[in-house]
């Protein structure tokens, strides 16, 4: 009790200056790509159809925000769906790896390979197969992407713990099950978390992409195509804004949910 | 000091282990006995069988020959009755687990209500100084606390017999002589005292713990010598600097030595 307090009232102000001292690098990287955006589309006079500067996506995105972040949800709800099956079969068929070996034999080396082919080129069949207006393919889509990473990375984390932590669950005569729930599960949460960090990104990647080959009139990637393909740049840009929103609160909701499910992480 | 029957007996125990260039002989013609609630360091060089010895006892490894037997027992049969509580070299605490809930790990497992686990956790920390540490994770210890909380752990069950597999052979010389002492007394303290099986290559170290010494030789690994230790207990800090410590030491010395000239 006493070493928590204490520890406590040193680490607050430490870890704060220390967050601001992680921020401000890739902030201060950040306002200086745009103001160069910003000041190229000024100086150079480059036409509004090539790139449009960032003060008018904004002003573009904000003249209509409900509406686009309306067709963003859309879009985000198939990632988030098509994330949560991925990944969910992922750490499933990953626990069956571990139980069953000879699976991981055939399997992993499959899925590390699966994990380095562009999955989203499945996209057209997915529309055959699913319908390319139906959310289905969309979903299928991000379920794909999302499972061989999720399945590559928690197997890792399952079979990650040492010879002497497992000989450690012998002499307590553990059945398999107890060292499953006390022992790998664990040590794969942080192989799970670096794998949903990927799979956010991938997730809203394979959606909106996804509907490049076909979706719903309100969607994001049809609206990006087709502003796009009638070279109303502002408009696209300020949708792929949008999905780049989505995106990052996905990867930042992800980051909050690590850092709440692995106190023992915090302060390292 | 009076010994009550054996707890674990060795009769012709051999290990070999199939190995690219031909079978090793890792153990060779074992017969040992040790008794109830003894202190027993096992020394030796590397390659003598001591950690497999150790592992024998503790149903971690199967022999390929003769008998071992613990309460009468088999190796595994003690193992599934939780005979044993296990120190390694390295703490293996669990990362994500707060050090006082590693030391409840064991007990956690065998389904122990979890107020008289947390006592227990709680008393054993007292008792080994980490009373403080109790809802710290284990990275915020340094090596000889998290050390101090594993010895914690393996003896939160009360198990009748300790494995110690170079528990200290990773700390510094005074964290280490420190830690000895500490463990003598918690031996002491623990009610009922386990039989210890302590594997070390230190030659004071196992002369200042040790009711008997059991001295081995490599390739194949074999029993040499056994040396009994008849410095008076509790053993302090000043027992290091007794004349008597001096020629027990100087004896196990010279009984490792014999080992090297036989080869």
């Amino acid at each position: 009790m006493q070493a928590t307090t204490v520890s406590r009232s040193v680490d607050v102000p430490a870890r704060v200056s220390s967050w601001l001292r992680d921020v401000w690098p890739p902030l201060l990287t950040f306002v200086v790509v745009i103001a160069l955006w910003e000041g190229a589309v000024r100086l150079f006079q480059i036409p509004l159809y090539l790139l449009p500067a960032p003060s008018q996506i904004l002003e573009t995105f904000l003249a209509r925000p409900g509406y686009l972040l309306r067709i963003g949800l859309l879009t985000f709800t198939n990632a988030l769906v098509g994330c949560a099956i991925g990944v969910t079969l992922g750490c499933l068929v990953a626990a069956l790896c571990v139980r069953w070996r000879v699976v991981a034999d055939g399997l992993v080396p499959l899925a590390v390979a699966a994990s380095a082919v562009p999955i989203i080129a499945l996209s057209p069949l997915m529309g055959i197969w699913l319908g390319s207006i139906s959310p289905a393919s969309k979903i299928a889509v991000v379920a794909v992407m999302t499972f061989f990473p999720t399945l590559v990375s928690v197997y890792r984390g399952l079979v990650s713990p040492r010879a002497d932590a497992l000989l450690l669950m012998r002499s307590y005569a553990a059945p398999q099950r107890v060292v499953f729930s006390h022992l790998r599960a664990p040590a794969a949460l942080p192989f799970l978390f670096s794998a949903l960090r990927v799979c956010a990104t991938l997730s809203m990647i394979g959606a909106v992409v996804a509907e490049f080959f076909g979706g719903p009139q309100n969607a994001l990637g049809v609206y990006i195509k087709t502003q796009a393909g009638i070279l109303r740049t502002r408009e696209a840009w300020a949708a792929i804004l949008v999905a780049c929103l989505y995106g990052l609160a996905f990867y930042v909701a992800v980051v909050l949910a690590e850092r709440a499910a692995m106190p023992w992480k915090r302060g390292r | 000091m009076m010994h009550t029957a054996p707890i674990i007996e060795f009769d012709r125990v051999s290990k070999v282990y199939p190995s690219g260039g031909g079978p090793v002989t890792a153990l060779h013609d074992v017969t040992l006995s040790i008794a109830a609630g003894e202190f027993i360091a096992l020394i030796g060089p590397s390659g003598c069988g001591k950690s497999t010895l150790m592992r024998l006892i503790g149903d971690l490894e199967q022999p390929s020959a003769g008998t071992v037997r613990v309460k009468a027992k088999t190796p595994e049969q003690a193992r599934r009755d939780r005979d044993y509580g296990i120190v390694f070299q390295a703490p293996v605490l669990y990362e994500w687990r707060t050090v006082r809930k590693n030391v409840e790990l064991p007990l956690e497992i065998m389904g122990r209500p979890a107020e008289q686990r947390r006592e227990r956790a709680m008393s054993l920390l007292r008792m080994v100084g980490l009373g403080d540490f109790a809802q710290a994770y284990p990275h915020q210890l340094s090596g000889g606390m998290q050390q101090r909380a594993a010895i914690a752990r393996a003896l939160s069950f009360s198990p009748s017999i300790l494995l110690m597999d170079e528990p200290f052979g990773a700390l510094d010389e005074i964290t280490r002589e420190r830690m000895q002492v500490e463990l003598l007394s918690i031996w002491a303290e623990s009610e009922p005292r386990p039989t210890v099986i302590f594997v070390t290559h230190s030659i004071p170290e196992a002369v200042f713990l040790a009711d008997r010494v059991v001295v081995m030789s490599p390739r194949p690994g074999r029993v040499q010598r056994i040396v009994t230790i008849d410095l008076p207990r509790p053993r302090v800090f000043e027992t290091r600097e007794a004349p008597r410590f001096f020629s027990l030491v100087t004896e196990v010395r010279e009984a490792l030595r014999a080992v090297d000239n036989g080869r």
